[in-house]
């Protein structure tokens, strides 16, 4: 399931406080998700005991960020068959390597995005990934191409 | 190194660091497992030296004279050529999968009845690509992205959205299926002998079944457009191959369109080239009559009872067949040659362990599209097919 700023909205206190540094709690959330804050970081929920409900399901829902790269991706190893469609469409891979994973075959540059070792994907060098820092694009081209959803990630 | 999990024969197999990189989880499993669960030397349920089995093998030969020679999929082309050699010396039937497999399309092209092409100019060339009944999700992992849909070609550059057109013909939302999205179409078919019909009446511009209008569009668009067809096509077709050569025959009057099967053991090509060049037929063959007939097929000589001994090589028919083919081999001799245990050998007087080809033994493999590839082995064993088949015909 998608993770959204809204889901996490929904079980924070809504009491916009700011003693978390931010202005609203909407804001907060949109900060959680992109992981420039941390739940610790909101005090009334670990203070106050209305919230504790709250906050176990705040855990639960945010357990998938911890698997995640830095660009949001997670991949689901059980899934992947290996079959190495998002070695070649991704973009990077085209424009740095165009005599290998360009054409198909196994990457061919040292520090490649995604390879294929034992049979299962495997990320190498998220920095080079088009979602990667202050400039990204929300590129999903990997998630789009891959058969089994092997690959997803954090905004759905 | 070469991968020979399936018929796409990747060459790009790298190890580094104790990993294995580029090969999909179906090779990863051939090429790591390789020394796991390995059959053993066996005569009538006592473990011998091979030699001694090779012996017991070749009396159980020389006493019959209705024997079959069967599988030979997994084995090199080398191997296969002795194995032709032993069938002609025992005046006995030969046969492979390719009998219940692709075999059909192969011979059409072997025959030049289809035209075809090899999957690098598909790489660089094709713009419509059909998948006609086969899911190379499963049966050839790497199959799309190594040589199909995903890779930029030489003269289509411009990646898989714009300069591919992908058909998926399957009777169900396949893996593969899911990736047609954007410039693809995906037809759920449930009589391939009518979407054949509906293409016919397409071309003649008439309204048809299938909306398939679309698609001869984007062919008439390109100067290279492919056809791969599986064993979904094969028994869609109930018999009727020249319903989709005739097709393939239309199409190619107006726009380029070649045929390539899609989707079997990775040197089951090789078996029906290496017999094609001895005798003109690709399976199923019988050296005493001198012909391949439908009834000289594994599963119909072991079901009517037409052979009493029985050469199994690479291939597990106690599993793969059906019962009421399978229950049949019990009433007969078996020898297995694997080099994996499987439930056939446990049943088999003569069980002698083999080597992998392309792991162990070096030759030469066919690729599905007719390339012949040298194999690059990382281990070397002594006692391969080879070794046991010149055995067997120098004590015939």
């Amino acid at each position: 399931m998608p993770l959204t700023p809204m889901e996490i909205y929904k079980l924070l206190p809504k009491t916009n406080c700011k003693r978390c540094g931010e202005q609203t709690c909407m804001s907060f959330a949109f900060k959680l998700l992109n992981r420039d804050k941390k739940i610790d970081d909101c005090k009334p929920l670990f203070e106050e005991k209305k919230y504790e409900v709250q906050l176990k399901k705040l855990q639960e829902l945010l357990k998938p960020l911890e698997k995640a790269t830095e660009t949001g991706l997670i991949v689901n190893s059980e899934r992947c068959n290996g079959c190495g469609n998002c070695v070649v469409v991704c973009p990077v891979h085209v424009e740095r390597d165009p005599r290998g994973a360009g054409i198909g075959k196994g990457p061919l540059i040292r520090d490649p995005i995604y390879r294929i070792e034992n049979g299962k994907l495997v990320v190498l060098n998220v920095h080079a990934c088009r979602r990667y820092g202050k400039n990204r694009i929300l590129c999903i081209v990997c998630r789009e191409n891959c058969p089994t959803d092997a690959i997803s990630f954090l905004e759905g | 190194m070469i991968c020979t999990g399936c018929s796409c024969l990747c060459d790009d197999i790298e190890f580094e660091n104790g990993k294995i990189l580029n090969a999909c989880e179906k090779g990863f499993r051939h090429i790591s497992g390789y020394k796991e669960r390995r059959a053993k030397n066996i005569v009538n349920g006592k473990e011998v030296d091979v030699d001694t089995a090779i012996d017991k093998a070749l009396e159980i030969l020389k006493s019959t004279k209705k024997a079959v020679i069967y599988g030979l999929d997994t084995s090199t082309v080398e191997a296969q050529r002795i194995a032709i050699k032993i069938s002609e010396k025992l005046n006995c039937y030969i046969d492979d999968n390719s009998s219940f497999c692709l075999g059909e399309f192969v011979e059409a092209i072997l025959k030049k009845e289809v035209p075809t092409s090899t999957l690098e100019e598909v790489r660089d060339k094709a713009y419509v690509i059909l998948y006609w009944g086969t899911n190379p999700y499963h049966s050839l992992p790497r199959h799309m992205s190594k040589f199909t849909y995903y890779p930029r070609g030489s003269k289509r550059n411009r990646g898989y959205d714009e300069d591919r057109f992908l058909v998926v013909i399957d009777v169900r939302k396949s893996e593969v299926a899911k990736l047609a999205k954007k410039n693809a179409r995906f037809i759920k078919v449930e009589n391939d002998i009518e979407l054949i019909e509906s293409f016919l009446k397409a071309i003649e511009g008439k309204a048809s079944k299938y909306d398939v209008a679309g698609i001869l569009r984007e062919m008439k668009r390109a100067d290279f457009n492919v056809i791969f067809g599986g064993l979904g096509l094969k028994y869609g077709l109930k018999g009727n191959y020249s319903y989709l050569y005739n097709l393939i025959k239309k199409i190619n009057e107006f726009t380029p369109l070649f045929f390539i099967p899609a989707g079997f053991h990775s040197n089951m090509r090789g078996f029906n080239e290496t017999l094609f060049e001895e005798v003109r037929a690709i399976n199923k063959f019988s050296f005493l009559e001198k012909k391949s007939s439908p009834s000289f097929a594994f599963s119909e000589l072991v079901k009517n009872e037409n052979v009493d001994v029985a050469m199994i090589v690479g291939t597990d028919p106690l599993s793969s067949l059906p019962y009421e083919v399978s229950r049949k081999l019990l009433d007969m001799k078996k020898i297995v040659i694997d080099p994996r245990e499987t439930i056939t050998a446990k049943i088999a007087e003569v069980s002698i362990c083999s080597a992998f080809s392309g792991i162990e033994t070096e030759g030469e493999m066919v690729r599905s599209d007719g390339i012949r590839v040298k194999l690059s082995p990382i281990d070397k064993s002594e006692i391969d097919d080879v070794y046991i088949f010149k055995k067997i015909l120098e004590g015939l």
